[in-house]
C-alpha cells in the first residue's frame, strides 16, 4: 500500500484509545481477565491487520489476473508458520493442554461454502478479517459488505442443517490420522510444492518474481511500527503469535465469522423474528452464546477488537474514513458480496480465518478443501468483477 | 466527503455500542442451578484449561456443528 507520510489523525486516535480502555476495563469487572485479554488479543489482530493492509481478496485477485503472488505467497507463510505452532499443542506433544481443533466433515457443505464465500470475497471486496480491519479504517462501502455479511450468515445458520444433510467424508484429522509429526512435515511439503508452483507461474508470466522480504524502510523502526505501514513479514509473526495467545487463552483457534451469525439471530429475535425453528442455535455453543451478553462470546471480543484495533491504526496512520465515492453498482455489489460471504462461511464452517487458515492449521481436511473451493470461487469472483465492470477486462498476454 | 464518511462511520460504531450495550443489559448471566447435570460436569472439569467458561469446554466451542464455533463436537 502506497502511504504518504501523513499526520495523525487526533481525534480518532483518542476516541479509540479511550474505548479500548473502558471496554478493557469492563469486561475483567464484569466477566473476567481472559475476556479482557481476548478483546486486547482482537485489538493487536486488527492494528496488525490494517498496518500491513494484509487480507486475502485482494492477494488472489493480484494472482488471478496479473500472476503477482507475494500476497498469495504470505498466507502459505502464515499457514506454514501457524501450523508448526498449533500440529504440536493439537497432537498434545507439549502439554497436557488439549485445545480444539476446527474439525468439520469433508463434504458439500464446505466446498459450495468456500465456493460461494470465494467469489464473495471478491464482489465484496473483503474477506473475513479484510472485512473487519477495512470497516476499522472507515471505509463506507465495507459497512455495507459487513452489513450483509452478518445477514447473509444468520441465513447460512438457518440452512446449515439442510447442506449438512448432503454427502460427505466427516471429519479426517491428518494429526489423528498419522500423528502430529508426519502430519505436519506432509502439510509443510505440500505447502512448499505450492509456494514453488506460485513462484513458477508468476516467472512465466512476468519474467520476474516480487521478492518476498522488501528492502528495509527508512523509517525509524518504532515510527514504523506505530504509524506503519508493515512489511508483510511482520503480519505473518504476528498473526501466528496472536493465534497462539487466543488458542491458550480460549481453546480454539482465531474464528471470525460465527460472531456474526450469532449477532444476526440477536437482533432478528430483537425485532420480534421467531427462532424457535432455528435448531442451529438450539444446542451447545450457539445456544449458550445466544442467551448469554454478546460480550461473553469470545469470537465477537476478538471481532469488536479487530475493528477497534484497526480504527486506533487508521487514526495513528492519518488515514481514517477515506475520501472515497459509493456508487449505486457498488453499493449492489457490496450487498451480494456481502451475502455470500456470510451464507459461504456457515455452510463452510468459517470464512478464511476460522474456515481456511484455522481448518489447515490444525490439521483437518475440511481447510485443504475450502482452500481449493474457495480459490476456484475467487476465480469466477474476478470475472463476475470484469462482467460488472468493477474491473477491466484482461489483456491477452499482458 | 471525508468528513460525511466520518459522521457516517461514527454513527455505525455509535448504533453498534448501543445494541451491544442493550444486549448486555438483556442478558443477565442466569445462576447456576445447584446439583444440576450440567454444574456437575462444569465441576468435574474444573482442572482443564478448556474448562468453564471457554467454548471448546464441555463440547462447547464456536467454530463447530452443535457445539463448537470452528469445528464439530470436540
Amino acid at each position: 500500500m502506497d502511504r504518504k507520510s501523513q499526520t495523525s489523525d487526533l481525534p480518532v486516535t483518542l476516541i479509540s484509545l479511550i474505548c479500548i480502555v473502558a471496554l478493557s476495563l469492563f469486561l475483567q469487572n464484569q466477566f473476567s481477565l481472559k475476556q479482557s485479554l481476548i478483546f486486547i488479543i482482537g485489538i493487536c489482530l486488527g492494528y496488525t491487520l490494517l498496518q500491513a493492509a494484509y487480507g486475502f481478496s485482494g492477494a488472489w485477485r493480484d494472482f488471478i489476473r496479473k500472476r503477482k503472488s507475494r500476497g498469495f505467497r504470505s498466507h502459505i507463510w502464515l499457514i506454514a508458520l501457524t501450523s508448526i505452532i498449533f500440529f504440536p499443542l493439537i497432537g498434545q506433544a507439549l502439554t497436557d493442554f488439549s485445545p480444539s481443533a476446527a474439525l468439520a466433515p469433508v463434504g458439500w457443505s464446505v466446498a459450495i461454502g468456500a465456493f460461494l464465500f470465494g467469489i464473495g470475497m471478491q464482489l465484496g471486496s473483503g474477506c473475513g478479517s479484510g472485512t473487519l480491519y477495512t470497516v476499522g479504517g472507515g471505509h463506507v462501502n465495507m459497512l455495507i459488505t459487513l452489513l450483509f455479511f452478518i445477514i447473509g450468515a444468520t441465513i447460512g445458520s438457518v440452512h446449515l442443517g439442510w447442506w449438512l444433510s448432503l454427502p460427505n467424508l466427516g471429519k479426517i484429522s491428518s494429526i489423528d490420522s498419522f500423528g502430529w509429526m508426519p502430519a505436519l512435515i506432509l502439510q509443510l511439503i505440500i505447502l512448499a510444492g505450492i509456494y514453488f508452483l506460485l513462484t513458477k507461474l508468476e516467472y512465466k508470466k512476468n519474467s520476474e518474481v516480487q521478492r518476498f522480504i522488501q528492502a528495509p524502510s527508512d523509517k525509524p523502526l518504532l515510527n514504523q511500527f506505530v504509524f506503519g505501514p508493515w512489511p508483510l513479514w511482520w503480519a505473518i509473526v504476528s498473526l501466528s503469535l496472536l493465534n497462539l495467545l487466543i488458542m491458550l487463552l480460549a481453546g480454539h483457534a482465531w474464528s471470525i465469522t460465527f460472531a456474526f451469525g450469532l449477532w444476526g439471530t440477536k437482533i432478528w429475535s430483537a425485532l420480534g423474528g421467531d427462532i424457535s425453528g432455528w435448531t442451529y442455535w438450539a444446542n451447545g455453543y450457539p445456544a449458550n452464546a445466544l442467551n448469554n451478553s454478546v460480550l461473553k462470546d469470545t469470537t465477537s471480543l476478538i471481532d469488536f477488537g479487530i475493528i477497534t484495533g484497526a480504527v486506533l491504526a487508521a487514526g495513528l496512520a492519518g488515514h481514517f474514513a477515506p475520501d472515497k465515492k459509493i456508487s449505486g453498482r457498488l453499493m449492489l455489489v457490496s450487498v451480494i458480496g456481502g451475502l455470500l460471504l456470510g451464507y459461504g462461511a456457515r455452510l463452510a464452517f468459517g470464512c478464511n480465518i476460522g474456515g481456511l487458515l484455522a481448518g489447515m492449521a490444525t490439521g483437518s481436511l475440511h481447510g485443504w478443501l475450502w482452500l481449493i473451493t474457495g480459490f476456484t470461487g475467487a476465480i469466477a469472483g474476478v470475472y463476475l468483477r470484469v462482467w460488472l465492470k468493477l474491473d477491466k477486462p484482461f489483456v491477452p498476454g499482458s | 466527503m471525508k468528513k460525511r464518511n466520518r459522521l457516517i462511520m461514527g454513527s455505525a460504531i455509535g448504533l453498534a455500542s448501543i445494541a451491544i450495550a442493550i444486549d448486555h443489559t438483556n442478558h443477565q448471566l442466569p445462576e447456576p442451578e445447584e446439583n444440576s447435570a450440567y454444574q456437575q460436569a462444569l465441576d468435574d472439569d474444573d482442572e482443564s484449561p478448556c474448562s468453564m467458561s471457554s467454548p471448546c469446554a464441555m463440547d462447547d466451542s464456536p467454530c463447530s456443528l452443535d457445539l463448537s464455533p470452528c469445528s464439530l463436537d470436540d
